[in-house]
């Protein structure tokens, strides 16, 4: 197979990417190991988009424009739900089975050719563009592309090529988690009372001390709640490595391990969880941070806590650093001056250059910097400009002129107004 | 132990644990929810409540009434103590 642009990976980014990409015209294809999009936010369960609406502001108001709106009119359509206030900031409940069939409908409006049960295992430059290997199902395909985007949450191509990436130390890397679903769960969800519940079956040693990092959330279906376990990554022994195969399994393991001695915990004592049962896991516990790339620009922790602007910025910040380094719940880092940083475009371009960018969690930043704009809103955001530089680049335009073209194309944008 | 349970020792607690992140100056009748604690923050606090002033919090003590401000959750320590 031939295509203008190859998008690798089929998460919030790498659909942005995609679909923004194949609205320029040109032959898109997105290759993803699932057979579905939507990356954590489906694959995880992950239940609500963060990072779409501005920081500091009374009202919901969108913090970069374009796909991100997209989408958030396609969810509102679908849920009957508003964004909802927490804390200090905007999010919009999302579900995951909403998001799939919203994904869908996108990549087939706008053409997008899917690749899906496939891996990237190899890539090599060809002449000016790309030359990509995927796998599915034990047979091999080769794709030519002359721009490509990695969108991959795991900085791949970076691996893949031998470009520079980084992984951050053990100890400091976000805390993954495990997201299940649970259905029959009757009345008004009390998550106080249920999280003093699992403290007291903690202390009464009727559930594993792990059972601390859990929460739930109504989904807004009826019945349906979503369970949140947060983990140490430490699973299956010191030093938690979200690239390790046998510390994924123990997450995925100790996740279901857990989450189900709960559930059943719950149902002998709280009110209302008398019918509740374990009604989806995850096609894949939840990683919030791994391998980052590094490439002309990597965007700090000390700029966003500056709002720091750059005259190539091609989307705002539109998160907290939420950081979670422990299984313990989120802390958060707000701008000093409640100004927002802008992200830069160069943070989207490796140094290998050849029309390769780089969107979603896996952009190039600081470990402070990924604990914000890995948020889907943001990355809704990052994976547009990527498109559009990608599609820019096959139809040899300079990408460098992308950050003037996404604002020609959808306008200024709303988060870096001030 | 820390016997000491006022709305003071109580902000102190929540700081120094790092349960809410609150000004040192955070009234006593001062909002916690609304200051950012969630019921992961629920979860930390009723371990750390244990430790500091030896008093189990269970379900039933797990409200806003109960826990919201500074000063009405050192009044459900006190009365449990
Ligand atoms: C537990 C948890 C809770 C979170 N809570 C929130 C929240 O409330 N709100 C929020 O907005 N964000 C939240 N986040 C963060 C957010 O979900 C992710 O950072 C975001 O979804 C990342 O999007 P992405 O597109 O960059 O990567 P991903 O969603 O990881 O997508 C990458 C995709 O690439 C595919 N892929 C990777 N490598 C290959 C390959 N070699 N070949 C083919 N396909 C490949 C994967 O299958 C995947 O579908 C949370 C994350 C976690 C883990």
């Amino acid at each position: 197979m031939t295509v203008d642009v190859l998008v690798v990976g089929g998460g919030s980014a790498g659909l942005a990417a995609a679909v923004t990409a194949a609205r320029q015209g040109g032959a898109v294809a997105l290759v993803e190991r699932h057979g579905v999009l939507g990356g954590m936010g489906t694959a995880s369960l992950v239940h609500s988009f963060c990072g779409l609406y501005r920081l500091g502001r009374d009202q919901p108001e969108l913090a970069n424009p374009g796909m991100p709106g997209e989408i958030e009119q396609r969810m509102r359509r679908r849920s009957g739900i508003d964004p909802v206030r927490m804390g200090k900031v905007w999010v919009l409940p999302q579900h995951p089975v909403d998001f799939v069939r919203i994904a869908d409908e996108l990549v087939e409006e706008s053409g997008v050719e899917t690749r899906y049960h496939s891996e990237l295992i190899g890539i090599e430059r060809r002449g000016a563009g790309w030359l990509a290997e995927l796998v599915c199902r034990g047979r091999r395909e080769a794709v030519a592309a002359a721009a490509l985007v990695d969108a991959s949450g795991d900085a791949v191509v970076a691996d893949l090529l031998g470009a520079e990436s980084k992984l951050s130390e053990p100890a400091r890397l976000q805390r993954p988690a495990y997201v299940f679903g649970v259905n029959g769960v009757a009345g008004e969800l009390p998550p106080l009372v249920i999280g003093a519940a699992i403290v007291a079956g903690v202390r009464e040693g009727d559930l594993p001390e792990a059972a601390r990092g859990l929460h739930f959330r109504t989904s807004g279906r009826p019945g349906e709640v979503f369970g949140t376990l947060d983990l140490s990554g430490e699973e299956a022994g010191a030093g938690y490595d979200p690239t390790d195969p046998r510390c994924l399994a123990a997450l995925e393991g100790r996740g279901r391990e857990v989450a189900e001695r709960v559930t059943a915990f719950l149902r002998e004592r709280q009110e209302g969880w008398a019918a509740a049962y374990i009604s989806h896991w995850p096609m894949r516990a939840g990683v919030r941070e791994s391998r980052r790339w590094l490439g002309r620009a990597v965007l700090s922790g000390a700029e966003l806590m500056a709002g720091a602007r750059h005259d190539d910025d091609i989307a705002a910040v539109s998160w907290p650093m939420e950081f979670r380094e422990t299984p313990r719940g989120p802390k958060l880092r707000f701008p000093e001056s409640g100004r927002v940083a802008g992200i830069p475009f160069a943070a989207l371009t490796p140094r290998a250059g050849g029309g390769l960018f780089v969107a979603g969690r896996c952009l190039s930043c600081d470990h402070d910097a990924q604990a914000s704009i890995r948020v889907m809103g943001t990355c809704f955001a990052t994976g547009q400009a990527a498109g559009l530089a990608a599609a820019r680049a096959a139809a040899g335009e300079d990408p460098a002129a992308t950050p003037a073209a996404l604002a020609a194309a959808f306008g200024p944008v709303p988060g870096l107004a001030d | 132990m820390d016997p000491a349970c006022d709305a003071d020792g109580i902000v102190a607690m929540l700081r120094d644990e790092g349960i809410v992140e609150l000004p040192a100056d955070f009234p006593a009748d001062g909002d916690l929810f609304a200051a950012g604690m969630d019921s992961m923050a629920v979860m930390q606090l009723i371990v750390v409540v244990e430790e500091h002033h030896g008093v189990a919090l269970g379900p039933a003590e797990a409200t806003r009434e109960s826990l919201g401000t500074p000063a009405r959750l050192a009044a459900t320590i006190r009365a449990r103590q």
